[in-house]
């Protein structure tokens, strides 16, 4: 859990985009490629920016309305 | 047979091509081509006017028979008869057109079937106007009975006056006789005695040739000057006047006459117009079929009137345009033609060497072309250049999803955009209104905004407004804690996919997010912009245009990644350091940014070690890259091209398209123009405008992409707001009103969650993704100046649609 997890998913991500470049369909296939590859680059991007911001936060949860019997 | 090219990440390959068509088969030629559709015939006789053309008969002819094809469709709408819709399957295949004899036959049918209507109409409105005559007659007989009571009760003393006193009697309409009666009461100085009655039908009227509500009147008066008067009068109201008798006996037996004449009107007309809605039922079967073949034929016989016609060898010459790897298929099909018919000369196609700027072709399939409309919606790109058309198709939806993060309603968007797709050959077929019709075919995009941001909605944890908790939390409450208490959580670990739902519903949630999402639109957006700028490389490399690269890609990409490439990297790299385990400040990056233009050289806040000599680097390179991008291609284009003064520019340059552009719209001429010469005053204020705007535009429109963050942000507060201010309430109540209110409560959040975060935002977020792809993706790399590709094929033909 830490800033490798985000370089282990981009290794993920680009082989998976490495392999879909390599096995796209016969027909349209500049559309196939450039569609599923920038999909998965885009939700790769968007979960890594997340993952990063919480990684080591600086701000923590606080509340005051949380009812004593949902302590664990 | 060459397999056909792609087409979607540049345009496809044109060749200008010469037909040379033999007469007798000229017809069969081009109708062919408009079933298979792939050709753009250039007009070759710009010069010679449209009335002088070589078919210009030919069209005439069949535009009169158009006119009377319309004819019969605005009095089939008016006798309510449907027309017979024909589902003819659009295949785009080489036929041979119907034969010229049976045009003709159309046209004589035509002036036949008009003439007879024409005679059937006319006299049915003749019979209207004599049945609303007599009914009109009749109207007035009866009401004679009531005004010659009304007036024998009040003057029956007065015998003598009442035989002085003659009167006028009549119909007219109901809204004038107010005006009737005011005038005569002036005119007469009211002496005279006016009544009306309302007629109990509305009455055809022959002015406005509708059913008028009318009014019965008579006017009694004396004097038979007065009496003209008062006619004349009536008569310019447009009131009917009949004399009617003043003795009840004449009125009855006036009255029988008239019926039995109403009678023979009556069936006459029944007849007249069961003849005519016969007729009209015929024509109804085949109107849309005649339609569609006279409009091809007239089409066909337009686009002949483009091509170039020598008289001497009974040839006719075309030119267009036609993508270069159709041409086989166009050769094979011309020969199959020529085959068919039996021809010894044959149709032949040659390929003309040009420099003339081929028109855009984007091959588009029922998945690609809405978003390919987005993008020519805002200019057509330049022939061969990147289309932006394509990265499109993902990042359009993206960034709307961006803003619209939300599972619920990405679902519900996602559900009714599949349905769409699911029965797309169904509502394909239906007549769909404007705003349905938007929606129809954009159903691609709305699906893959609809998925898209059910995943967006799953990294924010939002669903209707409410957290998901799939994973274990990493954070961790105290272990108790008293009522009332302001507790704070501990970090035990990293929530792995999306936000952490501890967040959800804490004090301080709105500062994390607000943090987070301004992060992410800052790093989306530099990371969208910079993926666009790499098009402009793409499209130099393969124009060849090496100055381009040199003067204006590495000086403004260098520009570009040390302002915002390093903040993007120093957002990251502060993510991913422990500030509070190291025990040190954590430094804002915004003071840092600002402080590197204002004050160079000094830090206050280390984020890392040697940070003031990297960031005074960075703010050197970035300066020097403003000259650089100013004066490079200019200076350039003063020592190379100035030497020779007619240069010539490179097939897809800038300059030659964009002056080749130019030159055909002065003079469209068969000879190879000559590209205007550009001089260094040109080059050099176009450079400046650039250099200005790239380096406004960097920061402006990285400063664009916060809109993510402001919209997305303004998305889940009003999705909370909703949540809380109908549904919540429901959930306290109990017993009767409790399952009332929740049935109730529900329905307004379904109904105003559909309405406003799924319709209205949906459409607000959409149109700033358009925004963000029209302005600030491509002005990255996106030039624009090309010309539609706009084969010559027959369209679907419609009488609406027509003038």
């Amino acid at each position: 859990m830490s800033f490798y997890t985000v370089v282990a998913v981009l290794l993920v991500v680009a082989l998976t985009s490495a392999v879909f470049w390599v096995f796209a369909p016969k027909q349209n296939q500049t559309v196939w490629r450039s569609t599923v590859i920038l999909t998965l680059s885009m939700m790769y991007l968007m979960w890594a920016i997340t993952y990063l911001s919480q990684l080591h936060p600086l701000v923590e949860p606080r509340r005051a309305d949380l009812r004593p019997e949902f302590a664990e | 047979m060459v397999e056909k090219e792609e087409a979607m990440f540049r345009s496809a390959e044109m060749s200008l091509i010469q037909l040379y068509v033999p007469q007798e088969i000229a017809r069969d030629t081009v109708y062919g081509l408009g079933n298979l559709g792939m050709v753009q015939f250039r007009d070759l006789n710009t010069k010679i006017r449209m009335f002088q053309r070589t078919f210009v008969q030919e069209i005439r002819k069949l535009d009169n028979l158009q006119r009377q094809y319309r004819y019969f469709n605005s009095l089939l709408q008016k006798h309510n008869i449907a027309l017979y819709e024909e589902y003819d399957e659009d295949d785009k295949r080489f036929q041979l057109p119907p034969g010229s004899s049976a045009i003709d036959d159309h046209v004589e049918n035509g002036s036949l079937i008009e003439e007879r209507l024409v005679q059937l109409v006319e006299a049915s409105e003749r019979l209207e106007l004599q049945k609303a005559d007599l009914e009109q007659y009749r109207y007035v007989l009866k009401a004679g009975d009531e005004f010659f009571a009304n007036t024998g009760a009040s003057g029956s003393g007065d015998e003598l006056l009442s035989r002085s006193v003659s009167f006028v009697t009549g119909v007219i309409p109901r809204a004038k006789v107010g005006t009737l009666e005011q005038i005569l009461w002036r005119v007469l100085r009211g002496n005279l005695f006016f009544k009306h009655v309302e007629l109990p039908q509305p009455v055809y009227d022959a002015k406005s040739k509708t059913k008028v509500a009318k009014n019965a009147f008579i006017v009694f008066s004396h004097g038979d000057f007065i009496l003209q008067r008062i006619k004349k009068i009536a008569e310019s109201l447009d009131a009917n006047l009949y004399e009617i008798s003043e003795s009840q006996e004449e009125r009855s037996k006036e009255l029988g006459t008239l019926n039995t004449r109403l009678g023979d009107v009556y069936t006459v007309l029944d007849t007249t117009t069961t003849t005519l809605e016969t007729e009209l039922y015929a024509v109804a079967k085949v109107l849309n079929y005649w339609n569609k073949e006279v409009s091809h034929e007239k089409s066909v016989y337009e686009i002949l009137n483009l091509f170039n016609f020598d008289s001497n060898r009974k040839t006719l010459i075309g030119e267009g345009w036609i993508p270069t790897d159709e041409l086989d298929t166009l050769q094979q099909q011309l020969a199959k033609l020529t085959s068919t018919l039996g021809v010894d000369v044959p149709s032949i196609v040659q390929v003309l060497e040009t420099n003339r700027t081929p028109p855009t072709f984007h091959r588009t399939n029922k998945f690609t072309e809405a978003f390919q409309n987005i993008c020519d919606c805002y200019g057509i790109a330049t022939y061969r250049e990147v289309n932006p058309g394509l990265p499109t198709i993902v990042t359009f939806p993206f960034m709307f999803a961006v803003m619209f993060g939300d599972m619920g309603h990405g679902a519900l968007m996602a559900m009714v955009a599949s349905l769409l797709v699911i029965y797309e050959k169904k509502l394909g077929k239906m007549k769909r209104d404007e705003i349905f019709d938007m929606a129809y075919s954009g159903r691609y995009i709305l699906l893959l905004m609809g998925l898209f941001s059910i995943y967006t909605g799953f990294l924010y944890n939002d669903m209707f407004s409410k957290s998901l908790t799939l994973f274990k939390s990493g954070w961790k409450w105290p272990d108790h804690w008293e009522l009332g208490e302001t507790i704070f959580a501990k970090q035990v670990g990293v929530y792995p996919f999306g936000l952490d739902w501890a967040w959800h519903g804490t004090e301080n949630g709105l500062l994390f997010s607000n943090s987070f999402k301004m992060k992410l639109s800052v790093l989306l957006g530099f990371i969208h912009m910079t993926y666009s700028y790499m098009f402009s490389l793409v499209n130099a490399v393969y124009f060849q245009n090496w100055i381009d690269i040199i003067g204006n890609f590495i000086p403004g990409l260098l520009f570009m990644q040390g302002i915002f490439g390093y903040l993007s990297v120093c957002i990251v790299y502060k993510w991913s350091v422990d500030w509070v385990k190291d025990g040190k400040p954590a430094p804002g990056l915004l003071n840092m940014l600002i402080n590197m233009f204002l004050s160079p050289g000094n830090v206050e806040e280390h984020l890392y070690p040697h940070q003031a000599t990297v960031q005074v680097f960075l703010l050197v390179i970035a300066l020097i890259c403003v000259p650089c991008l100013l004066l490079i291609k200019p200076l350039h284009f003063k020592f190379t091209q100035e030497k020779h003064h007619q240069h010539q520019p490179l097939p897809g340059s800038e300059e030659g398209a964009s002056s080749q552009n130019q030159l055909e719209l002065l003079e469209d001429d068969d000879d190879e123009e000559e590209a205007a010469g550009h001089n260094f005053g040109d080059v050099m204020i176009h450079q400046v405008i650039h250099t200005i705007e790239f380096c406004l535009n960097t920061v402006s429109h990285t400063a664009s992409y916060l809109r993510l963050w402001a919209l997305s942000l303004a998305h889940a507060q009003l999705a909370a707001v909703l949540w809380t201010m109908t549904i919540q309430i429901a959930f306290g109540m109990t017993g009767f009103i409790g399952v009332f209110m929740t049935v109730i409560l529900f329905a307004m959040w379904f109904v105003l969650t559909c309405v406003i975060l799924v319709v209205m935002e949906g459409t607000s977020a959409m149109l700033h993704s358009l925004r963000l792809h029209w302005v600030e993706s491509m002005s990255k790399f996106f030039e624009g100046e090309g010309t539609p590709y706009e084969p010559f094929v027959f369209k679907a033909v419609d009488f609406e649609s027509e003038p």
